[in-house]
Parts: structure tokens; sequence; C-alpha cells
């Protein structure tokens, strides 16, 4: 796998270089310091309405740091693994459009080495903006609500990593393939639509990925759920889509 | 080192219904400053492509420095250097971080690439150019297009329109540069700028829809395919002219000029001793008899002109 290092190396750089380090980890923040932050206030804004206003009382169980995470965990399964397919779509059809895969692929480059160093890291990538979500999200809640616990947390924030670690992975084969990098995030968001479909088949959430949507909120949310199939191939999967967008890549024409 | 530094054959390549090289084959010797012509479209782009490993023969095979080529011949690139027609560079780097990453591709580190980068940023005139490569002038990108393909000090060297953007003194400083490389380095260059072919260099080949129309070294193609071309101009009018040289066997074509004829000959002496006396028996006055050299834009024109028949 010829010229891994040093494309890996620019990978990185680039990622500093450009906003492409902060986007992801900066919207997870965001989630991560929101969620708390509104179950906190949820019973208030729903009590200082215009129902209140006429005499209406709404009662609204005290929130919990429970609250918290099931509104962090549907933000995790929806508009991040959405942020994710959006971010990637362009990895490779990119830089083909641009010309620069012309100038570095004439090299003694290999072509897995150059779809590896992205697929290396965007995972890194996904590492850091998981641990800056479970990071803001156990600080906020402890604040909000004095306790967060940790391993709950952890199971969950994990099971995403894992979730989104299989779209990106899918977002590199579709991008190897795909010129466009609209057209190749609207067939990510097509490809996560179906998982989501998939997920309502018992059979499917219990034994493949698309069982991550409930396992991460299931994680969080203290419930039980079948968290090791959906989690094992997942990986799996992520595994073969990566090995997929080797092969996509080395039969495109630059 | 082998006496062929880059070998095409019977190289195929098509797009769907389109056939965009049909049965190429050419060999380019090690050393020489190869130009390869042809009009827009003719498959110049996609050859280099090909023997770039950017893309796919649909048959035959491409040997660079004696090993095989293809997308997966990593190590057959090693000693290529390559300009692509417009290369795309990383916005976010300047030159000296884009040339020590593309030489880190040729396994390069330390002070030896540091200094290769600081004569290569010398000789594309980049020095002390702090800006980002995103706000680089075309001609720039062209100047540090070419560095980076030197930064292996490559054997072989596939230049693809090398000059289309640049102005003047740009054409001129790559054009010399290319001179320079005469015989340590293989330059395969791909123009349809024929003044550029004429000036550097050694040898040459033609295409046209795909197909190699001629392929010999400049001085034989001249001499093989270059009319010679008499310009006349007497005290008669050019019609009548035309008519009274119509029969001479040297004569090839002749086209009414401002002011005279242009006469195609295959035989200069012949023309030179035949006209002066059919003048005189005609009693016409000669005002100009001047002989032009066969340039490679008429044979360029010949054979392009030939193979569209």
């Amino acid at each position: 796998m010829r010229g891994f290092a040093p494309l890996f190396r620019k990978e990185l750089r680039e990622m500093r270089r450009t906003a492409r380090l902060w986007v992801l980890p900066g919207i997870m923040l965001f989630f991560a310091l929101t969620a708390p932050l509104l179950a906190k206030l949820t019973p208030i804004l729903l009590n200082s309405g215009a129902l209140a206003e006429e005499g209406v009382v709404i009662q609204v169980a005290d929130p919990t740091y429970l609250d918290a995470y099931r509104s962090f965990s549907q933000n995790l399964t929806q508009l991040m693994i959405m942020a994710v397919i959006i971010a990637a779509g362009g990895l490779v059809s990119g830089e083909v459009r641009k010309g620069t895969a012309a100038l570095v692929l004439a090299k003694p480059v290999s072509r897995a080495a150059f779809v590896l160093a992205k697929g290396a890291s965007q995972a890194l990538l996904v590492l850091v903006t998981a641990l800056v979500g479970a990071a803001g999200s156990w600080a906020a809640t402890y604040l909000a609500f004095g306790e967060a616990p940790v391993a709950a947390l952890v199971a969950g924030v994990g099971l995403w990593t894992v979730m989104a670690l299989l779209f990106s992975a899918a977002m590199l084969v579709i991008s190897a393939g795909v010129a466009s990098q609209p057209g190749a995030a609207g067939i990510g968001l097509g490809a996560y639509a179906l998982l989501a479909v998939l997920s309502l088949w018992s059979a499917a959430k219990r034994f493949t990925p698309a069982g991550l949507f409930d396992a991460v909120y299931a994680a969080l949310a203290g419930e039980s759920a079948s968290l090791l199939w959906p989690a094992l191939t997942g990986l799996v999967g992520a595994g073969l889509l990566l090995t997929g967008a080797v092969a996509v890549f080395r039969t495109r024409e630059i | 080192m082998t006496s062929v530094a880059l070998e095409l054959r019977s190289v195929t390549k098509q797009f769907g219904d389109k056939l965009a090289l049909d049965n190429l084959s050419l060999s380019v010797p090690t050393g020489s400053v190869f130009g390869f012509l042809g009009p827009n479209g003719a498959g110049k782009t996609t050859t280099i492509r090909i023997v770039a490993g950017l893309a796919r023969a649909t048959a035959g095979t491409v040997r660079v420095l004696g090993g095989s080529a293809g997308v997966e011949a990593t190590a057959a690139r090693a000693g290529v250097g390559y300009l692509p027609d417009v290369p795309g560079f990383y916005s976010w780097m300047d030159a000296r971080s884009f040339l020590r990453f593309a030489g880190e591709l040729f396994g390069l580190s330390g002070r030896t690439l540091e200094e290769r980068i600081d004569v290569l940023l010398d000789l594309s005139g980049l020095v002390g150019v702090t800006q980002r490569l995103g706000e680089y002038s075309r001609g720039m990108r062209q100047r540090l297009g070419l560095a980076q393909a030197l930064v292996n000090a490559p054997q072989l060297l596939l230049l693809d329109e090398p000059t289309s953007a640049l102005d003047p003194l740009g054409r001129k400083n790559v054009l010399d540069m290319v001179q320079s490389l005469r015989g340590r380095t293989t330059v395969f260059f791909s123009t349809h700028i024929l003044s550029d072919v004429e000036r550097v260099c050694d040898s040459v080949a033609i295409i046209n829809r795909g197909r190699l129309i001629a392929e010999s070294s400049m001085d034989d193609l001249l001499r093989q395919y270059g009319r010679q071309w008499i310009r006349l101009e007497v005290e008669a009018p050019p019609c009548e002219m035309a008519q009274a040289v119509a029969g001479f066997p040297w004569l090839v074509e002749s086209k009414e000029v401002e002011g005279g004829l242009r006469l195609a000959v295959r035989d200069v002496r012949a023309a030179q001793k035949a006209v002066p006396e059919m003048l005189a028996a005609r009693g016409w006055g000669l005002r100009r008899f001047e002989v032009e050299e066969a340039g490679l834009e008429d044979v360029f024109v010949q054979l392009v002109g030939e193979a569209a028949e």
C-alpha cells in the first residue's frame, strides 16, 4: 500500500487547515450541550406559555439525566449521522473533480493507499467527534442534573461511533464511484433512510446494523436492546464497505 | 538503461461508442524531447493519462522505462514526472508544502528533499511567494505544476499541453527548461502549438482521431512530408501565371496569393531553372522569386488534412 503515510499526514493537515476538523465536532458539541439544557428547561417552557396565562397548569414529571440522554441519542442517530453523510460526500470525488487526485495518483501511490488514508482520517475524525460529544454531554448533563452515568454515555456514544464509521465507509464507496458531491450525499441519505426503514423489522433490528438506531437509544436510556450483533455487524459492514471503496476506486478513470 | 523510454503497442481506448485511440503504437527514444502533436480531440490527453496510470487502455500494452505501465503499476511511476493540462492543487497549501508532499509521495525526505525544493522553487520563479495555492494565477499554477513534475528528477517527463496557459515569457521559460533536460530526461510533450515543437523537439508523432499518422525525427519528417514553397510575383495577372506553370512536372499545387502565386514544389532546383526560362519566353518581368523552407505547420496541415479526407 505504497504512499499511505504521506497521504494520511496530508489528510490530517488538511483537516486542521480547512474547516473539516471543526464541523462535525462542533455540531456534536452543540447537540451535547443543548440536550441537557432543553431537558431541564422543557417543564418551565411548557408552563410559561399562553396556556399558563389562562390558568392552565401542565403537570410534567421532574426531568432527569435520562431525558437529556434520550434527547441526545435522537440527535446522534438522526442529525449527526446526516451531518457525517453530507460531510463525507466529497471525500474522493472532490479530489477527482479538482484535479488533485490526478497529480497524486500519477506518482508511485496505490489507489488503495489513497482511499484508505481518507478512510483512516475520517475514522479519526469520527472518534474525535464521539469523544467531544461524550465529554460535552457528560459535563452539561452533570451540571444540569447533578448526575450523569458514564457507562451509559460511553455505550451509547460508542454505538454511535460504529454507526458513524459504517456510514463513513458507505460514503467512501459512493464517493469513489460517483463524480458529484451532492449526488453522493443524496445516495448516502437514501441509504440512511433505507437502513432506518429496515430497523422497523425486528429480525434486522436484532442482527444487522439496522439495530444501531435502537441500540444507541437503548444504551443511553438504560433500556434493554440487542447491542452486540448490531455493533459487530456494523463494524464488519464498515470493513467490507472500505474494501469495496478500494475496489470501486481501482476501476475509476481519473 | 533501455533505449526506448516509452512504448505503446496497439493501444486502443474506447469510451462507449467513441473510439478515442485506435491501435496506437509508438516508441519514444530515451533522452529525446518527443513532440506529440494532434488537433484538439485527437487523443493526446487520453494517451498521456493511460501512460501516467490514470486511465486504462481497452486493448494494447504500454511500457514505461522498461516496465509495464498501468493503474496498479506503482513502481513504474517512480521514474515518471507528470504535468496535466490543468493541474489541480490543494488550495490551502503553499508552494513549498505542496512540493514537499509531492516529494514524500516519491519516498523523498529530509535534506535531499528540501534542497531539491529550493532548486525547483528557484527554477519556477516561486521563491519567496507565500500565497496559498488557491490564490495563484494560471501561469503560476503551471510553473508549480512543472516543478512538482520534476521533484523526483524523473527519467521520463510527461507534459500535457504545458505552454497553452502561459504568456510569451512563461512559455519561453518552460521551453528553455524542457530544452535543458535534453539528454538527461526523456520528455514526452503533447501540444498543438507547432512552433513549440519546432523549437524544442527532436522527434515527433502526429495523431488524428486516435490514429498515428506520422512518427519520425523532426528532420526526417520535414524531409519526407515537407513540401517546399516558392513565392512568385511577376508582371502578369496571377491567373495567367497559374496557367503558365500548370504543366510543369515539379509543381504539386499553386495558390493565388496577394500579388502573385504560392507554388508547392517537389523539386526546387528544377523550378529555379524552369521559371526564369518561362518568364523570358513570355516576356514577363520578375518581381519576386523566394524559396520558403518547409515548416512543421505545412506538414501538420497536410497530414491531418489527408487523414481527414
